[in-house]
Parts: structure tokens; sequence; C-alpha cells
């Protein structure tokens, strides 16, 4: 077989391309070009998906199915795929038990409060990173924790009370979200009342719980677990199905012809980028919540009375009366409107009805 | 915006010249490398991230030269819009060198674009067989064959079989 000699070849092509001089005014053509397009707006562009050859169409219409089949059907199999994650992505739900009593209800309109004294994020101890989910990690049940606990301490204790509270959640590698203080003065017989949210990993919660209640005397204790295994194995499945997806417009991307394709694709690409940012956060928050359980805990002073609402009188209670008589009786003609018309139109039919028997009676005589 | 000029200046001459030798119009292989070079810089992050820029930057040009010639030139006199090889040849005082480009020219254009496009990148843009298995999305094994074919059928063209006006070298240097 006869075949041409390569460096012959490279010279006579090496050749024909010299045959001319590179045009400025191309170059210039080129940079005005990329002036132009950077300042171009992606929005403008997305009617060119309509026009499109055929082949670039097809395969954008392709990618757009995969895109649906596989965000339906990866969560549906990801499901189904073991026996720790729950089959349907509602949430399951646990509430913990009241103990005892009735919960106060404090920091409400207290009067002659002088000092109201707010720390927000004392953040003893830092949160781990969150952003890398291992593989292992994202088949471990997810449960996030909360709880509430409502405490009496002794008189001028709750400021200590809530130093130990603090201490406890550091203890167990936790830390303090919030505190809130309200102190009162002796001379407005008002009491002292405060509230600090506690942070400690999911598997210290029980016992702080435990520990919390030895600090005062527990009125109330309210813990609720909600099971978020499923949500976040849905977000999961619905990054990967939107990653492939992402990988597919690339690859058409490469195979795009013109510039219109070539941004026609690049919007779908941003959309899904930003859905994907969208779910990483999601995810991102479900950890937060998954890694770490919050109880809130409410300190009063023992002795506190909850607010109590005197009773109008007078002119104050007349108005009052009046307003609600007022209301009362327009919710009433509301409520009736609907039966009197009923009526009113069963009353027409009979009429009716009547009419044309003594019609006919009256033929008859 | 600077490094895009830079960029331009070092990659667009050549760009343009392999251009011109995949579609035989100057005009056209401007036009190509254009919208090839705004394509590729707009993607420019996501070509970065490959090991070798070069083969990257060839298949978008060889892409934009391939769209071209599938869905424009077909409908019109590739010839008549641009600056030919003869109107340069007309106009050039090496009217020998110009005349054996135009016979090499006649050549390629003979040849199928997949043969065009093989030979191209690989005489003229010195892509190795990888780098233009990845030029133009096909497997090593196809470009190799696509050579061959191209060669044998380059060393068969009456063009490169005779002695041009201004090709000093007989047909018995086209070896086997």
């Amino acid at each position: 077989m006869t075949m041409i000699d390569e460096g012959r070849l490279r010279d006579v092509l090496r050749e024909a391309a010299d045959s001319f001089e590179i045009s400025e005014e191309a170059i210039d053509g080129v940079r005005t070009q990329a002036q132009a397009s950077k300042n171009e707006s992606w929005l403008s562009h997305v009617p060119v998906l309509a026009r499109l050859p055929g082949s670039a169409r097809g395969l954008l219409t392709a990618a757009a199915l995969v895109l649906i089949v596989g965000a339906i059907s990866l969560p549906l199999l990801r499901s189904e795929g073991g026996p720790s994650q729950s089959a349907s992505p509602a949430h399951r739900s646990s509430s913990g038990q009241v103990v005892s009593g009735t919960a106060l209800k404090t920091a409400t309109s207290l009067k002659g409060l002088p000092t109201t004294l707010t720390l927000t994020g004392s953040g003893e101890t830092p949160r781990p990173g969150t952003s890398s989910t291992s593989a292992a990690a994202s088949l471990a049940p997810k449960i996030e924790s909360t709880g509430s606990v409502h405490l009496m301490v002794g008189q001028g204790k709750v400021s200590s009370a809530l130093a130990t509270l603090g201490d406890l959640a550091i203890r167990d590698g936790g830390f303090v979200l919030s505190t809130q203080a309200t102190e009162g003065t002796r001379v407005t017989k008002s009491f002292s009342n405060g509230s600090i949210v506690l942070q400690v990993p999911q598997h210290f919660f029980a016992s702080l719980v435990a520990q919390v209640q030895r600090v005062g005397r527990a009125t109330s204790i309210v813990t609720s677990s909600n099971d978020v295994t499923g949500q976040y194995v849905d977000f999961e499945a619905q990054l990967k199905a939107l990653d492939a997806s992402r990988g597919q417009y690339l690859a058409i991307m490469t195979r795009a012809t013109t510039i219109g394709g070539i941004l026609a694709v690049q919007n779908q690409l941003d959309t899904i980028e930003s859905e994907m940012e969208q779910l990483q956060g999601q995810i991102n928050v479900l950890d937060n919540e998954t890694t770490y359980g919050a109880l809130t805990v409410s300190l009063a002073e023992a002795g506190q009375q909850s607010h109590v609402v005197t009773p109008r009188s007078g002119l104050a209670k007349a108005w009052h009366d009046a307003i609600a008589g007022f209301v009362h009786g327009f919710e009433w003609l509301i409520r009736i409107s609907g039966p009197a018309l009923f009526a009113v139109l069963c009353l027409g039919v009979l009429l009716a009805l009547g009419r044309l028997v003594w019609r006919a009676t009256r033929r008859r005589i | 915006m600077n490094d895009f000029e830079a960029w331009l200046q070092e990659c667009y001459p050549q760009s343009v010249r392999t251009a011109y030798l995949i579609l035989g119009n100057r005009l056209d292989a401007e036009d190509a490398v254009q919208e090839a070079f705004l394509r590729a810089w707009k993607f420019r992050d996501s070509l970065v991230k490959e090991s070798s820029i070069r083969p990257w930057l060839y298949r978008v040009v060889v892409n934009t030269c391939t769209s071209k010639l599938r869905q424009e030139i077909p409908h019109r006199d590739r010839r008549s819009g641009g600056e030919t090889l003869a109107d340069v040849a007309a106009n050039d005082d090496f009217a020998g060198r110009i005349a054996l480009s135009h016979d090499v020219m006649s050549a390629l254009n003979d040849l199928a674009a997949h043969l065009r496009i093989v030979v191209v990148l690989r005489y003229y843009a010195d892509l190795s067989e990888r780098e233009i298995a990845i030029a133009i999305d096909r497997k090593p094994g196809t470009v190799k064959s696509r050579l061959n074919e191209a060669r044998r059928r380059l060393a068969e063209h009456p063009a490169l079989r005779s002695e041009g006006p201004g090709d000093s070298t007989s047909s018995e240097e086209i070896s086997a």
C-alpha cells in the first residue's frame, strides 16, 4: 500500500497554511465579540433553545428526560435500599412525656423589671464542620432531638443556675447557644427569671435532660425526637441525580456547535447548579440539627406567680362588651344566612308546586 | 480580559491556519475560529481542569469547522465569499509556493472531511494520535486507521503525485 511520506506531508501542509497573513481585523473582531458576549445577559438567550439544531435539541430533551426519571427513581431505589431507612419520607416523630405539673408562663409581661440582660452565643465549644458527609454517615439514622425544661430555683439563684447549666453542656462536649436573664428588684417585688438554650451531641442529650433536673425543681419537661433519615436520604439522592444531569449537560456542551446552543446549555447548567446548592444547604442544616440536640431550659425563682389578667370594669368593660356584642351579632348574621337562603329556596319550590296543584285542581273543578 | 488577549495572541494564528486547511476558505476559517474562541473562552474554567488544554481547544475548533461544513458551506459556493488560494496566487510574488499550496488544498478538499481533519491535526497542528482522539472524540485506533487511509489517498491524488510548479521534489519521494 502506497502512502505519502509524513515529512513531506508536514512540509506541504505548512506551506499551504502559511500562504496568508493573519488578519489583525479578524483578531479585533474576536476581541469585540468577546467583550460583547461578556456584557450579554444569559436570560436574553433563553429562546435560543427553540432554535437549536435538531440533534442538539434531541440531546437536551434526552437529558431532561434522564433528569426527570433519575429524580423520581433514585429516591425510590434509595428508600428501598436498607432496613435502616424509612420507606416514607415523612418524619417519624416521638414526643417525650410531661413529667409533672403545668408549664409556668415565665417572662410574660412582668411589670417593673428595670434591668434585662441578654447574652447570645457564648459558644465555648466550636461546632464541627458539616460540609463533608461521608457515605457511612449517610446510612446512619439521622435523629434530631429537642426539648424544654421548666425549673424552679431558689431566690437569687437564677444566675448561678444558668452558669451550672452552661457547665453541664460544655462538660458533655456541647455549647451554650443563647442565654437570657431578667432580674427584678426587691422594691417591685418581682422575681428573676431566665432561659438558656443548650446544645449537646445527640448521644448526651438524654443524660443532659437528667442532669438539668437536678439543678432545680422541674415543673415541666417536654422532649421530642424526629427521625429525618428519610428526608436526608432523599436530599442526597436528588443531589446525586442533579450531579449526573450536570455531567450530561457538560457532555452536551462540548458537542454543541453554536454560541446560542452553548448559552442555552449553560442556562440549564446554572439552574441545576442552583438547585444543587439549595439541596446541599438543606443537607447541611439537617447535619447541624442531627449532630446536636437542643434543650431550652426556663428558670424562675420559687414563689413566682404567673401573670393574672385582672377583670375589666367600668367604661372599658362596657366598651369591650359593646364591641364583642357587635361582633357576635355580625357573626350570627353570617351564620344564619346559609340556612335562611336554603329555607327561602325551599319555600319558593313549595309555592311553585302549590300553585301548580291549585291550577290543576281548578281545571278539574 | 488580559488573559484573553494573551490566549488570543498565542493560539489564534495556528487555529486559523488549521481551520483554513480544514475548510479551504480563509473567511470561513476566521469565522469558525472566532466562534470557537468565544465558546472556549466562555468555558475556559472547565477546559483548564483538563491535563492538556490543547486538544480540547482543537476539539472546539474542529466542532465548529464540522458544523460549518455540514450546515452552512454546502448551501453555497465555498470559494465565492472569501479569498481563495487562486486569488492569493495572483497577487503573490512567490507564485510557485502558492501553486504548491493550491495543489495541497485541492488534494485536501478531495479528501472526506473526517480524513482531512485528522491529517491536518496530525501533520499541521502536530497533535499526537491520543490528542487527536480527544479532539475528535474517537478512539486512538480510529485515528490511526483514518490517518493511514488519508495518507494512502493523498499519495494517489494527482496533485501530489505529479511534480507541481513550485515543487522541487519528484514523485519518487512519495514513499511507501
